[in-house]
């Protein structure tokens, strides 16, 4: 059987997994059309110039329902830094209340998508779930199908709170369809701190997918932690629509998965919208860590910057595939793009493909990629100082990965990531008094 | 540190010969360096001065098609460059490379750690070492902003070239070679890079100095010139020699070498 009848035959079963989901008729009905759009259009393969990096044959083997509710052994959370700040947590993606805080602070409105799907849904919040049915789209499609719950977030100006919001995402095996609509009304400003995380070693499979809106001159710092088990699959979609003067930072952290993706969209409409991308992903083991980003430019004045760094090691594998589209009438756009990788072994792989589309004049664009070993000049001037080889070349790897770290700027993230990313490094206690 | 008495043989390089992809570069270069003792080695641009320099370090890249060099009686071409560096030897680049991310006082410290245990002595107390290098950091002018940043991370070339010689003042090197310290440096600079040189001078301990212009060595006075041209030691003589190449150049150096 091909690979893609396989997969067709895969998605099909999952009909039966729709019946059990909350929501009213409505719900239902949006489910089984999303679930027949998809079956028609069968999973993503390399072939799709979208996915040329990642193959989703690990998927077809999984058990894609969604998860049923268990309850969470006590520690689960452990992992985490210590937070400041509100949390919520959702739990194969239902909203958990017991865990997560129960008064959230004034200007951030909460409400779980499972009490919404009920009813009606409002027509601007109808659009959003209602996921278009493009073929990129197909990872939101198959959230679209099994959408449960999630969150409906808005940020209201003039009373924006200082500490991060953290939402808290655990996989305990099985399916999870979480979905994140957040607004951040004209002239808020947030900061959304996001951690993916797995129970043990199960085989979950995670496709969480977010729309951003930012009104005129909102701003929002938005960090994704990717801390999944060892055969956790999850694949993100993040879309992200800029109004006049917006801001969006988003920074993605990548240490964990059997294979995970992220797919990142941000849609410059304003006039002087601005956006940073900034990534840092650990390819350690037979991971497989894949990083894809398209920002479009459709407004005068509008910039991007996009700063990625991967490390593979062992048989890990990565990529960074970064599109960008200056669009007629996106005068004055100004938009730079860098991905670094470096290869730690001889079987460890990443693939850059930085991309300009541009359809304007007047715009300033520039982009980047380099693939390969630890500089030899610096491993040098390291040992000509005495350093032992195994120990400048820690240094070296944790150095690189440093250049996303120092981006991180809540206060509690730093230390942790940095932690986090020293241990999956093999040569850890050879630098650890460096890092502290 | 060490029971090295002056006049004792530190470095000595018989009939060196080097390639570097397949180029000769070293042809044939004999030096002998004793304790106590300041060399300068001058040379054109392409002469392989710092090819030796880095060689002396243990960069790879080159291959010795034959010859001798021996540092404190040992055979130093079979050491790795970290070892060489752990017993005395330090090598000031002429272009040193910035390490974001790499902490300069780290550096430091990690660097004079490896080279206390090679002597079997503890690690350096954190507080002491601190002490250690601000006192350095103002014998070198240097800006307390250095204590936070990578090394020589948005450094000029001057603020390189001297935390080059603060990382020598700190590792007390037993053969310090300096390549190319004094290029781009303006005069101030020159002379406190010389008097970190200067304060260097004991009789336990060497000091070649790699130079393409002679002004270095009127603030650091050697006690032997040696002219390097086309890879070979064509000449040497005390510091008067020095002067005369400022005066004639190298030519007459090269034709007095054919002629002979």
């Amino acid at each position: 059987m091909s690979a893609v009848a396989q997969s067709v035959t895969a998605l099909a079963r999952l009909g039966g997994a729709q019946a059990g989901l909350p929501g009213g008729p409505r719900s239902d009905e949006r489910r089984r059309a999303a679930l027949q759009r998809l079956v028609a259009l069968g999973l993503p393969t390399p072939r799709d110039e979208a996915w040329k990096y990642t193959n989703l044959r690990l998927l077809e083997r999984r058990d894609l329902a969604p998860a049923p509710p268990r309850p969470l052994p006590a520690g689960a959370l452990s992992a985490l830094p210590p937070r400041q700040g509100p949390t919520l947590v959702f739990v194969d993606g239902r909203f958990h209340p017991a865990l997560s805080s129960t008064a959230l602070p004034d200007g951030v409105e909460f409400t779980p998508l499972a009490t919404l799907l009920a009813g009606e849904l409002p027509p601007a919040i109808e659009a959003r779930v209602g996921a278009g049915d493009s073929v990129d789209e197909r990872i939101r499609l198959m959230n679209a199908a099994l959408l449960g719950d999630g969150a409906l977030l808005t940020f209201t100006a003039g009373r924006t709170p200082e500490l991060p919001l953290h939402l808290v995402h655990v996989a305990t095996g099985g399916g999870a369809y979480p979905r994140l609509l957040v607004s951040i009304e004209a002239g808020a400003a947030a900061r959304l701190v996001e951690y993916h995380l797995t129970l043990g070693d199960s085989d979950s499979v995670a496709i969480p997918v977010t729309d951003l809106v930012l009104g005129a001159s909102a701003r929002l710092e938005h960090y994704s932690i990717g801390l999944a088990g060892p055969r956790a699959i999850q694949l993100e979609d993040v879309a992200v629509r800029l109004d006049r003067d917006a801001e969006y930072q988003h920074l993605h952290v990548g240490l964990g998965g059997q294979l995970a993706r992220l797919d990142l969209r941000v849609r410059l409409e304003g006039h002087g919208a601005a956006t940073q991308l900034a990534g840092l992903f650990i390819a350690d083991r037979s991971r497989q860590l894949d990083i894809r980003t398209r920002i479009d430019h459709l407004a005068a004045h509008t910039t991007s910057d996009q700063v990625y760094r991967g490390v593979a090691n062992d048989r890990g594998r990565g990529s960074y595939d970064g599109m960008v589209v200056v669009h007629p009438g996106a005068i004055k756009a100004d938009s730079q793009q860098s991905s670094r990788n470096l290869l730690l072994g001889p079987q460890a792989s990443i693939d850059a493909r930085p991309q300009l589309e541009i359809k304007a004049d007047d715009v300033k664009c520039s982009h980047g990629a380099a693939t390969g070993a630890l500089d030899e000049q610096m491993l040098f001037y390291l040992l000509s100082r005495g350093l032992d080889r195994d120990t400048a070349r820690a240094l070296l790897t944790f150095a690189f990965a440093g250049d996303v770290i120092t981006r991180l700027r809540v206060p509690e993230l730093r230390p942790f990531v940095a932690e986090r990313v020293l241990g999956s490094l093999p040569t850890a206690p050879l630098i650890r008094e460096f890092v502290q | 540190m060490s029971s090295i008495g002056k006049g004792d043989l530190i470095l000595e390089i018989a009939d060196l010969a080097v390639d570097v992809q397949g180029q000769r570069i070293l042809d044939g270069v004999n030096l002998a360096v004793r304790a106590g003792e300041v060399h300068a080695i001058m040379g054109p641009n392409g002469a392989g001065k710092s090819t030796l320099s880095q060689l002396l370090a243990g960069r790879s890249g080159y291959e010795v098609k034959r010859g001798t060099v021996r540092y404190l009686g040992e055979d130093l071409l079979t050491l790795p460059a970290e070892e060489r560096a752990r017993r005395g030897l330090f090598l000031g680049f002429q272009y040193p490379v910035e390490i974001p991310g790499v902490n300069n006082v780290y550096l430091l410290k990690a660097a004079l750690n490896a080279r206390r245990r090679q002597h079997g002595l503890p690690e350096v107390d954190a507080f002491d070492f601190l002490g250690l290098v601000r006192d350095k950091m103002r014998l070198m002018q240097i800006d307390e902003s250095f204590l936070s940043r990578g090394v020589n991370e948005g450094f000029s070339g001057g603020e390189k070239k001297r935390n080059e010689i603060l990382q020598m003042t700190i590792l007390e090197p037993t053969l310090a070679i300096l390549d190319e310290t004094d290029s781009g440096l303006d005069i101030d600079a020159l002379k406190v890079v010389a008097h970190g040189v200067n304060g260097l001078r004991r009789e336990d301990r060497a000091v070649v100095l790699v130079t393409h212009y002679q002004r270095l060595l009127d603030h650091i006075v050697p006690d032997r010139v040696h002219v390097l041209v086309g890879g070979r030691i064509l000449k040497s003589g005390d510091r008067d020699l020095a002067l005369e190449l400022e005066r004639r150049g190298y030519d007459w150096v090269r034709q007095e070498a054919t002629a002979a």
